[in-house]
Formats: structure tokens, sequence, C-alpha cells
């Protein structure tokens, strides 16, 4: 633990000489965004061409690798060679896709694809993407890119936003905080400024593969996921479908080959955009038939034709109200571009008896909204801004005897989390236990997800039950997990933080680092230096600040005790030795653990006076109101 | 090595490990079993808004782990005592009461005849009669509501193993409750 910077309740930060750069991305299954707000201006950062979705499509073959409309061209010609949809894959077990019939994997444990480059891993996909979007953005913005706050699907589980942060990692791209879809679509109308009465908001995501429906509390500066659902399978794709399927019964289509099938998605997918404006269109189907032929399709016909699948979204909606047990809610947030069918916002306007926003371009409005909580969160704006609160979608627990399930987290629980239980041996002498961390809500061990398993050593010999095994679970702001065990008599102490098996190991990271695109020009001891020595400056500063200002807390003893370990970090600093400037600054981080427990209270007493303060404000304010 | 088929769990205390922070200082509160919710609420957005791990996303690394920890702390103090019967259990543990020493001595034989006789009915009444599980439920609320009072007036008398003994009925209780509320579609 170390120091806190804590301003007094109601002084401004401090403020920074320049204005740091934050991005908002938005990776997708299909597309991936990035945006950047600047304080008044808010937008969607394009390529040369103009195009603001980068197709979340990567080639590895041999003209190198290509991502984005390029790397389509090849999907046809090198199927094997060119990944879409990786993020599918992202966080999940081999097991989950061998029978993919579409999805080529890699020899091996792991869960990677096979191409001629290699074999590539849903994460070293996924890098590839920001790496892309990263080059995109810099010559555009007026410095370089201070950190970026990425989407991820409300439901992704630990695993899953473990293995997004790693693809961050490889590509460079500092990242603030992981947030919630739906939490960006709101942010990006400026829900959060109007938080201070409680609201309940639904997000009504309907992309090309995926449907997701999120419900969301707002109060008093908060934002809340309060439950999550949807369908895996359901989207635009489909609408396309099933009006393709439509006209080939029009023109008396039996069997399609390969080519015809491609041409009757492309004309059903142009016919569906086209009504999206118009009340009827004609489709030229002569490439299809011996005929010249054009048919006519009208907007009531697609509308009857997609009456289904939108009836399916509803369903999920009214399952997700009740599962969160409300009724009503009081706004409609459109995202994803198929709510751009006219028959789809009908519905949910009905279905919510509300006329829902859709103000925002449905494809960019969650890399935007991700655009303006970077800007809070790099530091140009500090105070007022409402929080955004998270939950963790699903339990997380341990396996303890005969395979069961000891709940140690329940689902929803709000995060940052931290929670401990104990636990005992079963034998007489045992010395050692496997931890097996488990995730999912169901009793039984085979029927969950297994994050990790970690051994705890060094136990005493003693009776069975004798021994004290605390095992205490973490979890951060952005839903990532961390598990220790400790057996309190004797300290004996493991820790892990939860990389699930299918991620990347630090060694591979690191390797990836050294061989990546990122780091080819440029002197790895060099940024790691720099790395290490802004993190223990940082750290040195806070300190002196925090002693000048309440260096009363310590005694003359552990003053000078600190000022020791500050001197022996800022002599290692002049070396050029990463990792003993890295080890310098834990040992002064961790001597400082005490000052800042001191301080953390302090402040607190000074935080509840300021509460203190706005209720003898408010309770006037009441009295004051007739 | 199989050593897990071994490792028996054995869930003492669900506080355990908990920060010596008095959560009821912590939040600006009397420790006593019935809190001001609004007051609570108003402490707890007031403290979250001040340490949450956001606040400190461009500061050093320890800083920000200190702000997680600090916030999960602030996140286990609220959920515990915006629930009655963490709150109730909370309030025995601070006051140095044991718990796996109250549970073997349990609730009384008078209890026990009612909380079986109650989840008899529960079991056997159909699912789809929605009338009488919500009367039932009505009917288990008031006993809950009742142990809640007697937990209530033993803590203000210092009464700490009358205070367990309620807190134990309020366990028994609550569970029936959750277990009574019609769900399934």
């Amino acid at each position: 633990m170390v120091l806190l910077q804590i301003a007094e309740p109601g002084a401004t930060a401090e403020v920074h000489g320049d204005r740091q750069i934050g991005v908002g991305i938005d990776l997708g299954t299909t597309n991936s965004l990035i945006a950047h707000f600047d304080g008044t201006d808010l937008r969607v950062l394009e390529d040369e061409s103009g195009q603001a979705s980068l197709p979340s499509v990567v080639y590895y073959g041999a003209k190198g690798t290509v991502v984005g409309t390029a790397a389509e061209t090849y999907s046809s010609s090198e199927p094997t060679n060119t990944i879409a949809s990786a993020k599918r894959m992202l966080g999940r077990s081999r097991a989950e896709f061998e029978d993919d019939p579409y999805v080529a994997l890699a020899e091996g444990e792991g869960l990677a694809f096979n191409t001629d480059a290699g074999s590539k891993t849903p994460v070293e996909v996924s890098s590839a993407i920001l790496n892309e979007l990263k080059l995109r953005a810099e010559p555009q913005l007026t410095g370089p890119i201070a950190g970026a706050v990425i989407t991820v699907p409300a439901y992704f589980d630990d695993a899953q936003r473990q293995a997004t942060r790693q693809a961050a990692e490889l590509a460079g791209v500092k990242v603030l905080r992981l947030l919630n879809e739906p939490t960006a679509a709101a942010v990006a109308y400026g829900l959060d400024e109007h938080a201070e009465e409680s609201s309940l908001l639904a997000v009504y995501d309907l992309g090309g593969g995926t449907f997701d429906i999120s419900l969301l509390r707002m109060r008093a500066g908060l934002f809340e996921v309060l439950a999550t659902g949807g369908d895996s399978a359901l989207g635009g794709d489909d609408f396309d479908r099933a009006l393709a399927t439509y006209l080939m019964e029009q023109v008396a289509l039996d069997a399609p080959n390969p080519v015809q099938r491609r041409v009757l998605l492309s004309l059903a997918r142009q016919a569906k955009e086209a009504l999206s404006e118009a009340e009827s269109v004609s489709v030229d189907v002569s490439v299809l038939s011996a005929r010249s032929e054009e048919i006519m399709v009208s907007r009531s016909t697609l509308d009857g034709l997609l009456a289904p699948f939108i009836e399916r979204t509803l369903a999920a909606c009214r399952m997700t109200l009740e599962d969160a047990g409300v009724e009503t809610v009081d706004r409609v947030v459109l995202v994803g571009g198929s709510t751009r069918t006219p028959a789809v916002r009908q519905a949910v306007a009905k279905c919510f008896d509300l006329e829902p926003l859709c103000s925002l371009d449905p494809d960019q409005v969650v890399a935007m909204g991700a655009a303006r909580q970077a800007d809070v969160l790099v530091g140009n704006r500090q105070g007022d801004e409402a929080l955004l609160l998270d939950v963790i979608p699903l339990s997380l627990g341990l396996e303890t005897y005969g395979g069961l399930v000891e709940r140690i987290i329940d689902r929803n629980s709000t995060i940052p989390v931290a929670r401990a239980q104990e636990f005992t041996t079963a034998r007489d002498g045992q010395t050692g236990l496997v931890v097996n961390v488990v995730q999912g809500e169901r009793e039984r061990v085979e029927d969950c997800r297994s994050l990790a398993r970690f051994e705890l050593t060094g136990i005493p010999p003693m009776v069975a039950g004798a021994a004290r095994i605390e095992v205490t679970f973490r979890v951060d702001a952005d839903g990532i997990l961390e598990v220790s065990a400790v057996e309190q008599q004797t300290g004996a102490r493991s820790d892990i933080v939860v990389k699930p098996a299918f991620g990347l190991d630090e060694g591979q990271i690191t390797e990836m680092l050294k061989a990546g695109y990122e780091y080819a020009s440029e002197d790895m001891l060099a940024r790691k230096i720099g790395e290490a020595r802004v993190e223990a400056e940082a750290l040195l500063a806070g300190l002196q600040a925090a002693l000048a200002a309440d260096g009363d807390l310590l005694s003359a003893e552990e003053t000078t005790e600190l000022q020791r370990d500050m001197t022996a970090l800022e002599t290692v600093m002049e070396q050029n030795e990463p990792d003993e400037i890295r080890a310098a600054t834990e040992v002064l981080g961790r001597a400082s653990e005490v000052f800042a427990a001191r301080r953390m209270d302090r402040s607190i007493q000074a935080a509840l006076q300021g509460v203190a303060l706005t209720d003898l404000e408010s309770a006037e304010a009441e009295e004051n109101t007739p | 090595m199989r050593l897990w088929r071994e490792f028996h769990g054995l869930n003492v205390n669900a506080t355990a490990g908990a920060t010596a922070r008095d959560y009821f200082s912590l939040f600006q509160l009397e420790p006593d079993f019935s809190v001001d919710e609004a007051a609570l609420e108003r402490a707890y957005h007031s403290l979250l808004s001040q340490f949450h791990p956001d606040r400190y996303a461009g500061k050093a690394q320890f800083e920000q782990r200190v702000a997680a920890q600090f916030c999960a702390d602030i996140n286990s103090g609220y959920r515990v005592l915006s629930d009655a019967v963490l709150r109730a259990e909370y309030l025995l543990t601070r006051a140095g009461v044991d718990l796996v020493k109250a549970e073997r001595e349990g609730v009384g034989a008078a209890f026990l005849m009612t909380q079986i006789m109650l989840r008899e009915r529960l079991e056997e009444m159909p699912p789809s009669d929605g009338q009488a599980r919500e009367a039932l439920t009505e009917e288990i609320r008031g006993y809950y509501q009742t142990s809640c009072g007697e937990f209530a007036a033993a803590v203000g008398d210092a009464a700490w193993s009358e205070a367990a003994r309620h807190w134990q009925e309020m366990c028994f209780l609550s569970k029936l409750l959750d277990d009574a509320r019609p769900r399934g579609y």
C-alpha cells in the first residue's frame, strides 16, 4: 500500500499544464472504432479514405499482416489466413471451438488459428486490430495517447476481460479502464450528467450477429448495470438471410451455388438498407436468373420477414426486465447498425412505451462514450463526474470437497470487491492443497468454468481441522480477479493473479512484445527504464508532498525509516537497471503502507465532515421548502 | 497430487478477513441494528465518489491499488450494513460474540418447530397457487419482522446470547423468504 493523493473535499485538483489525450476504443466482433474527445468536440477518428469503422478482420499470410478492409479482400481466396470475429473466441478455451467448422485451429493445447504466418491467438488478432486503430489515430491527435478506455460486453467474464487487457498490452495501449458497452452508450448521450435523480435505462444493442439488452440504473452520480440478457446468435445477418431466402423464392432458385448465395445476401443487404429510407425498392435480380427481372420489395414485406427475429429480441428484453424486477424504464438507447431498421425502432418504442434515443450514430455511440470517459480518466476533468460502477457478471468461488463450489463473491456484486473465507484441512498431516478457482452459478464444479488452479504448500503438519487457511478473492474495477491463500499460523502464502489457462503468461507477452510491431524500432531497455523511473518519481513526489502535509502522523523514528527508503530509491534510480528500480519502488511502497492507512483515515474524517455538511445543507433546504 | 479432494470447506465466518476498520464509523452511523438507510446511502456515495479507483486512473500504480483496496472495503461495508441479516451478524461479531458457539447452542425447540412447519407447508404448496404462496410469504415475513424486533431489543439490552439466538432465527427466516419467492417465469 502507498499514499493516496487526496484532494481536500471541494478543493480543485492540481491542474496539469498540458491536456492529456485519452481515446475510446470499441473493439467489436465485426467492426472496431476509435474516438477522441478534446473537451469540446467528440468525434470518431476516420482512416485516410474517410472510413470510421475498421472491419475486425486480420490477414496473416504471404503479404504480411494486414488489418481491416484490405484484409477482407483475402477472405475468399485465403480463408484460413483471414481471421474474422476473433472477439468471439477471446478468453475462451480450445474445447469450445474444437467442433466449429468455420475455425481452423492450430496444433497444440491452446486456442489459436492456423495461418501461413504461424499460429495466431485471438489475443494477438485483437491486438493487431488495436494497433491499427492506434496508428490511425496518432497522426490526427496533438500528442501521444496517454491511455484508452476499451469497451467490452457487460456479460464478459473474468477470462474475457483479461484477454482484452492482454491484447491492449501487446499493442502498447495503456488501458485506463475496461468499460461495459451499454454504459459507454449511455455516457455518449451524456445521461450520466443528469444522474442526480434516480432513473432506469435500457440499452438495446442489435448488431450484425449478436443481440444484447442491458438495464442500467443511475442515481446520485452512480451508474450501475442491473441486469443483462440477449442472444449471442441473433442480429442483422439474420435479417439479410431472411430477405435473401425471400428473393430466392421469388426467382424460383432452388439450390443456389456459393457465388449465387453471396450475391443474394449482398442484394438483400442493400435492399434492407434502402428500405430504412424508402417505402419500397426494386431489386435487380438479372444476375441470378435467365430472365432479366426486377422484384419489388415493400417495407411491409420486409417487416413481415423480420417480425419473428424482432419478437425474439423483445422476449429477451422482457425477460431481462423481469430478472431485474423492473416493470418500466425511463429511457431506451439504441446501439448497433441493425437498429436503423424502422421496424426495429417501432417495435422497441412499443415494447417500452417510449421513444428511443437514437440521435447519435448507433454504430459509433459506444466508441464515443468510451472517449468521453477516457477524457475524464486521463485527468482532464476531476471531481464531479458520475462514477461508472460495474458489477461482476458471474459468481466466483472455489472447489471444495466432493467437487462442490463454495461461492466467495456473488454475481452482481459491485466492484472493486474483496472477500475472504476461512478453510481448513481435512486430513491429518496435510501439508498442501490445490485451490481451484471457478466461475459460474451452478453448484457443481464440472458445470462451472475453472479459471485457475494453484497450490498452497508449506502448511506444517497438523491434525485435520487445525490449520486455518484464509483464501481472499479480490476483483478490481475492471473485473479482474486476484486470489491469495494464507495459512494463518505460519504465514505460508500463495498469490495468483488469475490468468486464464488459455491466455498468455507474462513470459509469452514479453516475448511477443520484443518481436512485435510496436517495439521493433524501439530500444526495449530504454523504454523499461523510462517506465520504471516514471513510477518511482510519482511515488517519491507523492511521498514528499504527503510528508509535508501530514508528516505529523508519523513518529520521528518512522519518518527516519521512510526517508531512508526514499534515499535508497533515489540512489537506485541513477542506475540503468529497470528491475532494481522497480524492486526499490516496491520496497518503498510497502514501507509507506502504515502512513498511507493513517492518511486515509484522516481524509475519511474530512470526507465525512463533508457529508455531514451536505446533510445539513439538504436538511436546511428541506426546511426552507414549503 | 489431487490434494484438492481433501480440501474441506468450512465456512467459519462470512466477515473473516474484513479489515479492522469499523463499518459503522466508516459510514458515520451509530452502531445499532436500526440504520438510517438514507444516511447510509449518502455516506456510501460520498466515499465512493472520492475513493473509487477511477479517480486515480492517471496516478501511480501503488495509489490505484490502495484506492481499489479501500473501495473494496467501502463496498463490503455497504453490503453488510444495508442487509439486515448481515448487519445483525456484524453487530454480534463486533461485540465479540462467538458465532460458532452460538450456532452450536441453536435456536430452541419452539422456534425449530415453527420453522419446520413453515418449510413443510411451503414444500407442499403447488408452485401454481400464487395466492396461497403470497399469503404464506406474508406470514413468514411476520415471523421475520418479529425476530428482527427481538434482536434489536436484545442488542439494546446488551443481552448478546439472546441476540445471537434471534439472529439465527433471522437467518432461517430470510432463507425461507427467499425460497418462497415466486419464480420460474
